[in-house]
């Protein structure tokens, strides 16, 4: 035990002349929560478009009217033909141009339908089909206005009440602090912990303490030991910022979120001494750790893509991620209050087990 | 032409560096296709399979032609049946259904009427992302089922239908029709192994070589601090733009990215944006004494540079405040300029805006990336 805390201090000591490191492991999940916080919405705010009014009546004057009065969407530009849209997108001026050609004033007169064309940027996919929403919606509304009156119906005949569940206001730090929490744990344990390992041996400092009777494992525990605290520390910072500037609900008990946080920490450590056994210099760890666990953790997980809608043979690795596991805990936890997660929990320390054995039996190898 | 020799020499000793380490060697060709991979496939924002348990409390023809209407689209898939409002919170709660529809009794008899009928939608709010989604569809299905009403209305009164009047919208996606996100990610990509090659690389080796005590052996020789430089940059310019042929071939040829662009436009830009990440891994390396730390400062920058720089999410969507603070970004730049070859054939005079910047940023940091670092040496 003593020898082992001999190791874990010296560790300590590593860390602590090197404040900027150790700055940047507390500070960068602080400022990621931030920053997901404020900067990040997921919704579009303001939509510009492009108007081509090639109409100019006093019924596309009323189409634009509607268009405007969402208060989503804004005019960023009056065309005049139709090669300046394929201009405006190459250049990233507006995301769409609305098209009323010539007679739709007309059209719309003589009955029964006028027509419009959306030209929309299609580069950016997901956004594209939210304009086409908004837009669409603009048509619909301005539809009904149209015909309301005539059928004697004054509102829509079915009228959708949608509520949305443990995230009334759909507030993207909702969902966005317990990921981080599982992201930014990986990111500093798995990162921090394969790097210490690897730079004593570039610098060929491993061998001196190899030679000396600590064992194997005593080294081990004692430089993860530090790096426990570090993710520790991290976590609990995430998880107040979240819940006390954010607001992000926190309906579960603060001892399981501990508990499987705790869990979920060494599984990381873990992977992160795996990886040093693999890698003899610290350029190498660092893109070993970023490959093979960072990256997956952050696009695999669930975190922001959502896993049933990748391909099976992705969904298959996101079924190996611990953090697939952690992150349905952790988002549980704090949103639904839900206690107590066997099975998830289970798989994790299992899994835990696996990782830690194998990276020992590694670790010996090396060392003998 | 001595000078030149000096520094051929020292690049020459720097590949060597890499290409003895066999895992690096593989890491650098492993990484871009993990990335390509990762990105190209799992990041399909469209949502294809919404989970969604129905609860029919009316059971009429109406109420099952909505429900019908649900599935058709494609987009819903049904979950475990439920049988009463207990249920459907249950099943939310429980994550089993992404959305619940609770048809009340009453719906056909309100329709009757020409009352609005009402029709109670749970979504699963727990991740954003795909709440917004799912929300949009389901209204979107909801809202045609209620024009197809209207119609129907329509038709009862023949002499009202001549006085009806309706505005047809036809939507053109330019660029990517099918809407593909990879499409957008993929050249997002591109740069981002750029920029990890570039980037860390250069400061963890110049870092090294400080850490390991083989910088000071170079320094007693009478090569210049820009000589130094040189030899430590080369390598990683000639690796990056081999990272990028390789990169946008995978993209092209496998992922059947559209390259519309010129590959001259590409190559120029991104020798601007190499000036913009080599400075900054020079300027890392003159404040870190050991690689531990230049990473952890290139990470720190490059991690925020990515999250403000559109990659992920539109820079539109961010609070104004921040959104200012995305022009200092040299990444905004690049990113746009690359989406904008690969996707939307930009010529030079559409990029002349993002070039401006980004260029005035890179000669910036890369000349006070040189100043510093011949202080430190001399």
């Amino acid at each position: 035990m003593r020898r082992l805390f001999a190791v874990a201090h010296k560790e300590l000591r590593h860390i602590w002349r090197d404040p900027r490191s150790l700055f940047v492991a507390i500070m960068m999940p602080l400022a990621m929560v931030v920053i997901y916080g404020y900067a990040i919405d997921m919704d579009l705010r303001s939509l510009r478009i492009g108007l081509l009014d090639l109409d100019r009546t006093t019924a596309s004057d009323a189409l634009v009217r509607e268009a405007v009065s969402s208060g989503y969407i804004v005019i960023a530009e009056h065309l005049t033909n139709r090669s300046e849209v394929e201009t405006g997108f190459r250049r990233d001026r507006f995301r769409a141009a609305l098209l009323i050609p010539q007679g739709y004033g007309e059209s719309l007169e003589r009955g029964p339908a006028a027509q419009v064309q959306f030209l929309i940027d299609g580069a950016d996919g997901t956004t594209a089909a939210t304009v086409d929403n908004y837009l669409n919606a603009v048509v619909a509304r301005l539809n009904q206005r149209l015909n309301a009156a005539l059928l004697g119906v004054e509102r829509f005949p079915i009228e959708p009440q949608t509520r949305v569940w443990f995230n009334l206001q759909m507030l993207s730090a909702n969902f966005v602090a317990p990921g981080l929490v599982a992201i930014v744990m990986m990111m500093v344990c798995a990162l921090l912990t394969s790097i210490a390992i690897a730079r004593e041996r570039e610098t060929g400092t491993m061998e001196q303490i190899l030679t000396t009777p600590i064992h194997a494992a005593q080294v081990i525990a004692g430089k993860i030991l530090p790096y426990l605290g570090i993710g520790a520390i991290d976590a609990a910072i995430i998880i107040a910022v979240g819940r006390f500037v954010f607001d992000v609900p926190m309906n579960g008990s603060w001892w399981a979120l501990s508990g499987y946080s705790g869990l979920y920490i060494l599984v990381a450590l873990a992977l992160g001494l795996l990886v040093s056994t693999i890698a003899k210099t610290q350029q190498l760890a660092m893109m070993i750790a970023l490959v093979a666990t960072l990256l997956p953790t952050l696009m695999l997980s669930g975190f922001i893509f959502p896993i049933a809608s990748m391909p099976v043979v992705l969904q298959w690795i996101s079924r190996i991620l611990p953090a697939t596991y952690f992150l349905r805990i952790i988002r549980g936890v704090m949103l639904n209050g839900k206690l107590w997660y066997p099975l998830e929990g289970g798989i994790i320390l299992l899994m835990l087990m696996a990782i830690i054995t194998l990276a020992v039996v590694r670790f010996r190898g090396k060392a003998e | 032409m001595r000078g030149w020799r000096a520094v051929r020499f020292l690049v020459e000793k720097e590949f060597r560096q890499v290409f003895r380490d066999k895992a690096m060697l593989r890491m650098l060709f492993f990484m871009p296709i993990i990335q390509l991979f990762l990105f190209g496939y799992a990041v399909q924002t469209d949502i294809k399979y919404i989970r969604l348990a129905t609860l029919d409390y009316d059971r009429t023809p109406d109420s099952r032609r909505l429900i019908e209407s649900f599935y058709a689209g494609g987009y819903f898939v049904p979950a475990e049946p439920v049988f009463t409002p207990t249920d459907i919170e249950l099943t939310i709660v429980e994550g089993k259904a992404d959305v619940a529809i609770w048809i009340p009794k009453g719906y056909t008899e309100s329709l009757i009427r020409n009352e609005p009928a009402q029709v109670g939608v749970v979504v699963d709010g727990q991740n954003s992302s795909i709440a917004g989604r799912a929300r949009g569809y389901a209204e979107a299905i909801i809202r045609r089922e209620a024009f197809r009403r209207m119609d129907e209305l329509r038709s009862q009164y023949p002499q009202l239908d001549a006085q009806s009047r309706r505005v047809e919208s036809i939507a053109r996606f330019y660029y990517n029709p099918e809407l593909e996100s990879r499409f957008y990610m993929i050249p997002g990509i591109v740069v981002l192994i750029i920029l990890v090659i570039s980037g860390m690389m250069t400061g963890m080796a110049v870092v090294r070589e400080k850490e390991i005590g083989t910088l000071e052996q170079l320094l007693v020789t009478p090569l210049t601090g820009v000589q130094i430089i040189l030899g430590k940059t080369i390598p990683f310019v000639i690796l990056s733009f081999v990272e990028l042929t390789f990169a946008a071939t995978i993209a092209t040829l496998y992922f059947k990215l559209p390259f519309e662009g010129s590959v001259w436009l590409l190559a120029l830009t991104s020798f601007v944006f190499l000036l913009v990440t080599l400075g900054t891994g020079l300027l890392a390396s003159t404040v870190s004494s050991t690689q531990q730390q230049a990473m952890f400062t290139v990470w720190f920058i490059l991690v925020f540079g990515i999250i403000m720089s559109g990659f992920f999410y539109p820079v539109e969507n961010m609070p104004r405040s921040v959104r200012m603070l995305t022009y200092l970004n040299p990444l905004r730049y690049f990113i746009a300029i690359v989406r904008g070859i690969f996707l939307k054939g930009v010529a030079f005079p559409d990029i002349i805006h993002n070039l401006i910047p980004m260029f005035l940023i890179g000669v910036s940091v890369f000349l006070f990336a040189v100043l510093r670092f011949r202080k430190r040496v001399s």
